[in-house]
């Protein structure tokens, strides 16, 4: 039950920063956005 | 926003998931692990979870290699892989596997006794993923994994571990570490479970004698050593007489008695067999090494080992030479031999006699020097 509240708290991180990603304007915090989606979407996936 | 903003962020987008995908496949990839060959006296391969059904569809679950003798005998149980990063221990199991003849008794071979911990790694200590190893049949990619559980398998890690049943308390982290979670418990976490596994192959085949196979840093007082449950004190002392007298350094401990979930403890303790666990050292897994490198875990090459010898750090004798993986597997196969030996001398009725693994002077002493580093190790096996 943990993994799974911990696994939505990740999605809903991941759809902040993509909504980020969208709506910033300089290109190296779209940059930084992106990188940081990198480790939550393979955690969320159970990846690594 | 502008289009020019939304092209940007898409292409940033595109190359994020890019990563995603090259690093994820790179990870999932190391979930599929090379296994042992079938080696002449190899009668069944089965799984952890016949003995243990909470293992099933686990990642936790792991191949138990059976070598049956054509005459009864004694049993005994060799353990590779309780840490995954510790090579000399998995690679002296595939060695076992497939080069044993075994000719009374039964040897039952775990190469990953953690099978979790074999599928992921430590990248913040710079380790490997892979090593080759040219063999019989070529070349052969062997995994370099992690000391615990594979945190995908196991999470969260709480902030105090309480060993089951003793209530000793250690570090969060060694929640993951198998070799503080013996016994085991059959309800506990997949760690626990994989503990339980080993414990419950131990009393449905009767294991006479069990080996764990380790390595150690240099900078680890037990190292070059053999600890023993106090039930197998006797057996201990005379393998390691016999292993002295052919110039292997080894000392020999007994198992501290308030020092809990560790093989050398708790299976004797919870089962019948006789608990023995072996380290050896690998630079590769200590505080003072350089940079990590091939050459460094296979060969134990490591010039700040060399300057940490002449400052009197090391537990263990250091030059230029190293400690190649031949002479660590070296330690562990004859350090089984001898002790099984003593065994036989103290169980003359259920003896467990194998021929066919290399010795430690096949390995190691009388090996080509220019062939140490894992070339040597390669050429026994299949």
């Amino acid at each position: 039950m943990i993994t799974l509240i911990y696994r939505l708290i990740l999605a809903l991180i991941i759809g902040l920063v993509g909504w980020n990603l969208f709506t910033e304007k300089k290109l190296t915090m779209q940059l930084n956005c992106a990188m940081v989606m990198i480790p939550l979407v393979l955690r969320v996936l159970m990846v690594k | 926003m502008t289009k020019k903003n939304y092209i940007t962020a898409a292409l940033s987008l595109a190359l994020a998931v890019a990563i995603m995908v090259y690093t994820g496949m790179n990870f999932l990839a190391a979930r599929d692990l090379p296994w042992p060959e079938q080696g002449p006296s190899v009668t069944d391969i089965k799984l952890l979870s016949d003995w243990f059904p909470g293992l099933k569809d686990t990642n936790g679950d792991t191949w138990v290699y059976v070598l049956q003798g054509q005459k009864p005998g004694g049993k005994m149980l060799v353990l590779g892989g309780t840490h995954a990063n510790e090579v000399s221990g998995y690679m002296s199991a595939f060695t076992f596997i497939e080069t044993a003849v075994v000719e009374e008794g039964t040897v039952y071979v775990i190469p990953y006794t953690n099978h979790s911990a074999m599928t992921h790694n430590d990248p913040g200590e710079g380790n490997l993923q892979y090593f080759t190893l040219q063999t019989k049949s070529g070349a052969r990619t062997f995994r370099y994994g992690s000391r615990a559980t594979n945190p995908v398998d196991q999470w969260p890690d709480p902030d105090v571990y309480v060993h089951f049943p003793s209530g000793q308390q250690l570090s969060g982290s060694e929640t993951r570490n198998i070799n503080r979670g013996y016994p085991g418990r059959e309800d506990g976490n997949l760690t626990e479970k994989m503990a339980y596994g080993v414990a419950s192959l131990i009393r449905a085949e009767n294991i006479d004698l069990t080996f764990d196979l380790h390595e150690a840093s240099p900078e680890y007082p037990v190292i070059n050593a053999t600890v023993v449950h106090q039930n197998a004190i006797d057996i201990g002392s005379e393998g390691c007489m016999n292993l002295l007298l052919q110039g292997i350094d080894m000392a020999l401990e007994q198992s501290p008695i308030n020092f809990h979930g560790l093989t050398h403890r708790e299976l004797g303790d919870h089962t019948e067999t006789l608990a023995i666990l072996m380290e050896t050292a690998n630079a590769s897994q200590g505080r003072l090494r350089g940079a990590t490198t091939l050459n460094q875990v296979l060969g134990g090459w490591d010039d700040c080992y060399v300057v940490s010898q002449k400052l009197n750090m090391l537990y263990v004798p250091w030059d230029e030479n190293g400690h190649p993986i031949e002479e660590r597997c070296g330690r562990h196969l004859q350090g089984i031999y001898e002790y099984s030996q003593a065994f036989n001398n103290a169980h003359p009725d259920t003896p467990i006699v194998y021929s066919g693994v290399p010795s430690y002077a096949e390995l190691f002493t009388n090996a080509d020097p220019a062939t140490l580093g894992g070339a040597h190790l390669g050429s026994f096996l299949m």
